[in-house]
């Protein structure tokens, strides 16, 4: 028992210095779903209004991206929540659960806290049992929040069992990532590598699960991303995932136990190597610096976000074909009409994927731009400044790193899409065309711009602000991605940059609201340039 | 001979909201000195080195490096300049080698064999990811990189705070070796011992004021000198004038007291007529100085 001795007072000392972030996790989770499903009764109460949903999540557009699920006999209120939002809070809470567990470990340990720890009278494995009751109890209290929230929402067709069943198991599934970070933070040796690690195996689990999903539902059990779909918590309640996940996630935190205890402080299986005695050529300034520091984050990026390009695209020939759910149509319209539909639904497919697109490849530039004050705050800045480097200079390294490695990667997502879409195509005339590629791309690529003009306005002028980046891009995408879903008001798209422009290739390109848009961006980056010339740095 | 100051500072103020960090800040370095400038945490020498560095703006003042404006002309300042912050913090995932090389191009310097002789001194890894360096191997890095380039002026905050007995001695002859090269030196720290050893000139710093500057030998005549006096009978000596702190001695007729510097001549005439069988003087050290104007006491 000494191996665990002090866990209670760790796992205190846990929550207490994690508490603002638990609490704002809680807080937006568990609100959302309660939200969401108090006023799902009035999105989808009626049958004709249900039946008009049931079809277009059944569209393989809508199963890559919310997953596929099985409708059986009369359709309720509750099936179709569950349907919409069960892998969408999954996704969340597995966001959560990582960040959670490499910081509680992997990070406080780099921080050399838990040498602090470990040198008063501790279990050796009480850090780490600390670090796990910490999530068992922050899941928890989400699945409990989730189903008293359900209940009190009371949607039709909603069972005492199908509440209490969606609540265990996003707990579990989070649980899950989050017992899976605490493997990865034994393993590497750094928490910014546990947590590329985490992410890996996260993206590979998400992947199979929406290729699986696409093309046979039942081979989706052999993805942990998977399970939460088989719920089926409202038509046929199934708690074999839940076991699963807890299965499986034993199993992880055995291992990091195992690990934990063999282990020296600090060290880890996957090391740091050395390297360079002396810099490269190429190593001479701001830019190289920023490259040479993020290139594997960069690179990173730029690849998942074109596989999950080329992964959307390998489902244009399933959808693009209305031919295969409606033979008779050809013997009717003539194959013009057809081949125009066919169009019409990948158009529509391209433009919702170009949504999520613009979102993700936001993520890395608005990473870059918010660097430039987390250095400043972690002291590396000091050095630089101290050299004949202006704060222009800078700044503007790292603005155009940013502002490129988001538009490659809008650029090769949806190039991903398109590209591995219309080759996939059985009648290429369906598919998408140059033009319509390129206006698709130039469609969102202002409203990327604009996301990343306010981090560096922020950055620039009220550094202290600079979270809220994430807060409007959240809120940006949830209202354009899922407001067409939970029929949100028309005002709410318009907060955020990504409203402001109608779908494109669904609709013509409208270079009127591009250039406003980018002019928007430019005055933005210039307000925040001459902040951030004008200011203070902050230091330690 | 006349001379234009490396640094002038004039007047110099900081404010973080109501917080007055620097009050009034004044003070010259010249070409070819070693300042030292000495004063407890948060008194200021931070943020005074900051306000030099053009990472924040004064409120009030001049402050000038080389003639320029250290805010409006930081870029050009800093092409002559080479800094040691007190925490030296590096990018975790670049090699303390890497980061030499990058300082030194940032300053349009190169590697050089003293850069490599620097490295094996100061018994540096430079293979090593900085995330895996200790505080002095990271203030290694900062310092090899200064030395290594070519500047007019040097500035170091705190620069031996990690280091060894072995390093810190390899710091105070490179810092040497630079005066004699003519280069202007500031110099902030708590080792008071480094800094009577090396340093010409010296300004104590007090809640954002300078309250005194000047050399060593300047200073201790603003304050009292020790002295350890075994007499031959049994005269009194706290009937002198300008005598503080008398102690009785161990053996019979011996005392020891401080005696305040202008008062200095008189005592000594009246204790030779005491018949003077022992004497020991000690001149106040930078410490002495130091407590002095921190606590009021000697």
């Amino acid at each position: 028992m000494t191996r665990f001795g002090r866990l209670g007072q760790l796992t205190r000392l846990n929550l207490r210095r994690d508490r603002f972030r638990i609490l704002m996790w809680i807080i937006l989770l568990a609100a959302l779903m309660a939200s969401v499903a108090w006023k799902f009764e009035d999105i989808y109460g009626t049958q004709s209004e249900i039946a008009a949903i049931k079809g277009t999540l059944a569209s393989p557009g809508i199963v890559a991206m919310f997953g596929a699920f099985s409708f059986k006999g009369k359709v309720t209120t509750a099936e179709i929540f569950a349907n919409e939002m069960l892998l969408f809070m999954g996704l969340i809470q597995v966001v959560m659960n990582l960040a959670l567990s490499v910081h509680a470990t992997r990070g406080e340990e780099d921080l050399g806290i838990t040498e602090l720890i470990r040198s008063h009278a501790v279990g050796t494995l009480a850090p780490l049992g600390a670090a796990t009751l910490e999530l068992v109890i922050v899941n928890g209290l989400l699945g409990v929040l989730y189903s008293v929230g359900l209940t009190a929402a009371n949607m039709p067709g909603a069972t005492t069992e199908g509440n209490w069943l969606i609540g265990i198991g996003l707990a579990t599934t989070g649980l899950l990532f989050g017992l899976l970070g605490l493997l990865t933070a034994q393993l590497a040796d750094h928490s910014a590598s546990a947590t590329g690690l985490a992410y890996a195996l996260f993206g590979i689990s998400y992947l199979a699960r929406m290729i699986t999903d696409v093309q046979n539902p039942k081979l989706t059990w052999w993805s942990p991303m998977g399970w939460v779909e088989k719920l089926a918590p409202y038509n046929a309640a199934n708690w074999t995932p839940i076991w699963l996940s807890l299965l499986t996630g034993l199993i992880l935190l055995s291992l990091a136990f195992r690990l934990n205890d063999r282990r020296d402080l600090g060290a880890g299986a996957i090391t740091t190597r050395p390297g360079r005695r002396t810099a490269s050529a190429f190593l001479r300034g701001p830019v190289s610096l920023l490259w040479r520091r993020e290139r594997n984050v960069i690179i990173a990026w730029l690849l998942a976000v074109m596989i999950f390009g080329i992964a959307y695209g390998t489902v244009f020939n399933t959808i693009g074909d209305i031919l295969k759910t409606n033979p008779t149509m050809q013997q009717v319209f003539g194959s013009t009409m057809v081949h125009e539909a066919n169009h019409q639904v990948l158009l529509s497919f391209t433009s919702l994927l170009a949504i999520v697109m613009a979102a993700v490849a936001t993520i890395p530039g608005m990473q870059l731009i918010l660097k430039l004050h987390t250095d400043e705050t972690r002291g590396w800045l000091e050095a630089l400044y101290a050299r004949p480097l202006s704060r222009t200079t800078l700044l503007f390294s790292h603005l155009g790193m940013a502002y490129l490695t988001s538009t490659l990667a809008y650029i090769g997502g949806l190039g991903g899409i398109v590209v591995m879409g219309d080759a996939s195509l059985t009648h290429v005339q369906d598919g998408i065309s140059a033009t319509e590629f390129w206006h698709g791309v130039a469609a969102q690529l202002p409203e990327i711009w604009v996301f990343l003009a306010i981090s560096t306005l922020l950055v620039g002028c009220w550094p202290r602000l600079k979270t809220l980046s994430w807060a409007y891009l959240a809120l940006g995408f949830i209202s354009v991605y899922m407001g067409s879903l939970l029929k949100l008001p028309g005002w709410v798209k318009q907060l955020t940059p990504a409203g402001w422009m109608l779908r494109v290739p669904l609709h013509a390109m409208n270079w009127t609201t591009f250039s406003w848009m980018t002019g928007l961006a430019i005055v933005l980056i210039i307000s925040g340039w001459v902040g951030y010339r004008r200011r203070d740095l902050q230091m330690r | 001979m006349t001379t234009n100051p490396v640094l002038e500072i004039t007047h110099l103020q900081k404010k973080f909201g109501h917080f007055q960090a620097l009050k009034d800040i004044t003070f010259t370095v010249q070409p070819g000195e070693v300042f030292g400038f000495i004063g407890p945490n948060g008194a200021g020498k931070s943020t005074t080195i900051r306000v030099l560095l053009g990472l924040i703006r004064a409120s009030g003042g001049h402050a000038k490096i080389f003639g320029q404006d250290v805010w409006s002309d930081s870029v050009a300042i800093h092409q002559r300049l080479a800094y040691v912050p007190g925490d030296v913090y590096l990018w975790p995932n670049l090699t303390g080698g890497e980061i030499i090389d990058l300082l030194l191009k940032l300053n349009g310097a190169r590697h050089t064999a003293k850069t490599d002789d620097l490295i094996r001194r100061f018994g540096l890894d430079p293979t090593k990811k900085a995330r895996t360096y200790s505080k002095g191997n990271r203030q290694k890095v900062a310092l090899i990189a200064a030395f290594s380039q070519d500047a007019d002026f040097y500035i170091f905050d705190e620069p031996t705070s990690g280091l060894d007995p072995l390093n810190e001695r390899l710091f105070q002859e490179a810092v040497l070796d630079l005066k004699q090269h003519g280069k202007a030196v500031l110099l902030s720290s708590h080792i008071l011992s480094e800094v009577e050893r090396m340093c010409d000139r010296i300004g104590i710093i007090r809640e954002g004021k300078i309250i005194e500057t000047g050399s060593l030998a300047e200073m201790r005549h603003l304050t009292r000198t020790m002295v350890t006096v075994t007499l031959g009978d049994a005269f009194d000596v706290t009937e002198l004038a300008g005598v503080h702190g008398v102690t009785a001695g161990q053996h019979p007729n011996e005392w020891q007291f401080a005696v305040e510097d202008k008062e200095l001549s008189q005592v000594m005439t009246t204790l030779a007529q005491h018949q003077v069988e022992a004497l020991q003087s000690t001149p106040p050290t930078l410490e002495d100085l130091f407590m002095h104007y921190y606590t009021g006491k000697e």
